[in-house]
């Protein structure tokens, strides 16, 4: 027993040794050169036999080309000297690490120094900073790549100072399909409006609108199996349908106490609209609507009806880093409770103006509203009514995401400029006005610093 | 219940309207669909491809081709196409693979479907290859090399022979078609580049200044000297100390060039052209960059005939001061 260990541990130091690791790095040069060496002979050779080529065809084209002017021979004679192709360089040892199958892999952070006014400061979504001081809103670290032919996989894990979360980790179909469909497979930002499908360093403000993370919750990324239509009309229409576990992030859809009614799952549709109305300007507009169990009954739903409308103008020509964009969404949720149908509503809108290549700023107004206000009672005697009904610890997870329904009515209001060095890093500085019908109005500030490193994303429009 | 029906007739409706929509689509066209991601391709495309083919560009020539928006209006386009062409090097990494992702078509959706042209990998000397170690402290570096190669005409043969040779893929009944326009072409093109070499020789060896890396190839084919940037690295927009130190640079090498693509800020190069008495030149770098710039050989024409020009006028100025001076 002790034998053997001794011989491993012996090996190891072996093969971890200096002499092991040269021998074996200068045998792999050695290869690496003598391929080098036959890949000259037999660019050589090929450059021989173009030479040879290309004098039968000078030959040929001379022969067909008799008639022609002298002039025109000259520039046959220039064209074999053009075409040849210099041998490609020999591939370096960078072009090799990229061209490596890894997954491309990404990390952005998002860290955000913030100055709330009040002691206990209202924060409605997860990766809001959470207090006065410096917060680590989210570091997100991707891995994407194709799969084989048929498949990509991309994903997302979201650390923060608590712990991580799968914020995406999903199989996209890429092959041709009838209905021009195409699958999405896995734990996604679920098509629903849009500000739930950009990730957060993609989003122009700081903080998450009041009517997402109070109806959406961080983000709606519920684990489905989606289904997208590009529908053929002379703009750009895509329908998506998705039905999946509500393993999500907000009161609004919960996993059922009856959990095997596949009727009680979460689903969601999504109808998406582009107008390309000049090169200048693009118009898109949406329609959305999910539904599902909401767990406060072994049958209560909760629906999301949304739509949204976002328009972009960028003038092409003369102003090329300039433009305005106008995003909006509006959201109304209606949830059935054993004691009453809650029905809240929100919207944000923002308008954002980009005045140099890496300047821009703008100003979002959102508000979320009650038909049916919850008091401090009801929430309470729900909370009792819960633990009382069946599950202790579902109580927790309750408390801690929120409850379903709203106190009342808030309003915010944040201008934002935003200075970004480089298109990999970036910071800004946001100012927040809460005011709320039911507590104390809140002043914070935010200076959020974005870095990016690892593959360069795509934008998404 | 009259409401009931009503709204069953509605959804009936509907749910016929757009099935009817998607079938409609069926009916297979007997042009090649092209789509190119910038023009310059989608111009030779159809010198190669005449009446056999359908070509769109995707991307503006007045545009730069590094920032454009991923509209999904062109997830449409890429949906029908039977050839993607792009540049390839990461020029069109921030915005073309999301559109090919969303575009449901096996013939271009990987790089190793059949319709998937990466142009790059028909050019044979691609330059500012990175030789050392490097980051993203150097700005915003391509690490496979420079993209802008088709700014160098001699490079139109092999992108056309490549193109020839996908489109005869894609279409064999008309594979001596392509082959022919393509001879066509290569010989039209040397001819041009012939007398555009003429044009140029006068000029050999000129220094010159432009805004972002993007003009290698022409100064390489042209015999120019590129001696500075006026983006300090790239993708970072100039700032003043960085002009600052150019301008006196420039001053004292006497460069008198300043070369920037229209698709770039023309404020701050020609503020640097007028502080050193240089000659400013916003030239359009690809096709469609200029009304009028309908091919690859109206771009170039369009390039050697702006800066011949303008160096003639200069000569000529610095002759008849001279000459001032000397009477």
């Amino acid at each position: 027993m002790d034998f053997t260990r001794i011989i491993l541990i012996l090996a190891i130091f072996l093969a971890t040794s200096p002499f092991f690791q040269s021998d074996a790095f200068g045998q792999e040069s050695d290869d690496v050169k003598t391929e080098i060496q036959e890949l000259k002979q037999m660019m050589e050779k090929m450059q021989q036999r173009i030479t040879e080529l290309e004098e039968k065809n000078k030959a040929l084209e001379q022969r067909a080309q008799e008639k022609e002017e002298v002039k025109e021979k000259i520039v046959v004679e220039e064209e074999t000297e053009v075409i040849p192709a210099a041998p490609r360089e020999p591939q370096s040892f960078l072009g090799r690490v990229a061209q490596a199958l890894n997954p491309e892999i990404s990390v952005i952070a998002l860290i955000t120094p913030a100055y709330y006014s009040l002691n206990n400061p209202v924060v409605f979504a997860e990766n809001d900073p959470e207090n006065t001081g410096v917060n680590v809103q989210e570091i997100e670290v991707g891995f994407q790549s194709v799969v084989d032919p048929y498949f990509r996989f991309d994903s997302f894990f979201s650390f923060s100072i608590e712990g991580v979360e799968l914020e995406e980790a999903y199989a996209t179909t890429l092959f041709s399909m009838p209905l021009n469909s195409q699958f999405r497979i896995g734990r996604a930002r679920a098509k629903f409006g849009r500000i739930n499908q950009l990730h957060r360093h993609s989003q122009n403000f700081v903080t998450l609108p009041i009517v997402a993370a109070e109806f959406l919750g961080e983000h709606l990324n519920p684990t489905s199996i989606e289904a997208n239509f590009l529908v053929p009309v002379p703009w750009y229409m895509e329908l998506s349908a998705s039905g999946g576990s509500p393993d999500v992030e907000t009161p609004t859809f919960q996993r059922s106490p009856d959990a095997n009614n596949v009727g009680n799952l979460l689903y969601i549709f999504h109808m998406a609209n582009f107008f390309d109305v000049s090169d200048s300007l693009g118009v898109s507009l949406g329609a959305s609507f999910a539904t599902g169990s909401n767990a406060s009954g072994p049958d209560e739903r909760s629906n999301l009806y949304g739509v949204d409308f976002f328009a972009k103008y960028r003038p092409l020509r003369n102003n090329p880093y300039q433009e305005v964009s106008v995003q909006s969404e509006f959201i109304w949720r209606q949830a059935e409770t054993p004691e009453e149908e809650l029905e809240d509503y929100g919207f944000y809108a923002e308008a954002i103006y980009r005045f140099a290549k890496r300047w821009n700023t703008g100003v979002r107004f959102d508000l979320t509203d009650t038909n049916t206000p919850i008091t401090e009672e009801d929430e309470e005697e729900a909370g009792i009514e819960q633990a009382g009904l069946s599950q202790v610890v579902r109580q927790d997870e309750e408390e801690e995401e929120g409850m379903l329904g709203l106190l009342g009515r808030a309003y915010r209001i944040s201008p934002m400029l935003t200075f970004s060095p480089s298109e990999f890093s970036r910071i800004k500085l946001e100012y927040d006005y809460l005011n709320q019908n039911y507590g104390p109005d809140q002043h914070a500030v935010f200076l959020q610093f974005m870095y990016s490193i690892g593959a360069h994303g795509a934008h998404p429009y | 219940m009259k409401r009931h029906t009503i709204l069953k007739r509605l959804t009936l409706y509907t749910a016929l309207i757009i099935f009817s929509v998607f079938f409609i689509n069926g009916e297979a066209g007997a042009k090649v669909n092209v789509v190119t991601s910038v023009p310059d391709f989608a111009s030779i495309a159809r010198e190669i491809g005449g009446d056999k083919v359908d070509v769109i560009s995707l991307a503006k020539g007045y545009q730069d081709p590094h920032f454009v928006d991923a509209k999904p209006i062109y997830i449409t386009k890429l949906n029908r196409a039977d050839l993607l062409i792009y540049n390839g090097l990461d020029l069109e990494l921030g915005w073309l693979p999301l559109l090919v992702t969303g575009a449901r078509n096996s013939r271009i959706s990987t790089l190793n479907a059949e319709g998937n042209v990466d142009a790059s990998v028909f050019i044979t000397n691609i330059l500012d290859l990175p030789t050392g170690p490097i980051d993203r402290s150097m700005g915003d570096v391509h690490p496979r090399g420079n993209p802008h190669y088709m700014l160098d005409p001699r490079n139109g043969i092999p992108v056309a022979k490549g193109i020839a040779e996908k489109l005869s893929e894609a279409d064999p009944e008309n594979a001596s078609y392509y082959e022919a326009n393509y001879e066509s072409f290569a010989r039209l093109l040397n001819m041009k580049i012939k007398e555009w070499d003429e044009e140029l020789a006068p000029y050999k060896g000129t220094e010159m200044v432009s805004y972002h890396k993007n003009l290698e190839y022409l100064s390489e084919w042209a015999g120019f000297k590129e001696i500075g940037f006026i983006e300090p690295k790239p993708g970072i927009p100039p700032t003043p100390s960085h002009v600052a130190e150019l301008i006196k640079k420039m001053k004292s090498m006497d460069v008198k060039l300043v070369i920037v693509s229209n698709y770039y800020p023309q404020k701050t190069p020609s503020i640097i052209a007028e502080q050193t008495g240089a000659v400013f030149l916003s030239i359009p770098t690809q096709v469609g960059g200029q009304d009028g710039i309908d091919t690859y050989f109206d771009l170039f024409d369009a390039i050697v005939g702006e800066i011949t020009g303008a160096l003639k006028d200069q000569k000529g100025a610095a002759n008849h001061s001279a000459s001032g001076t000397d009477g």
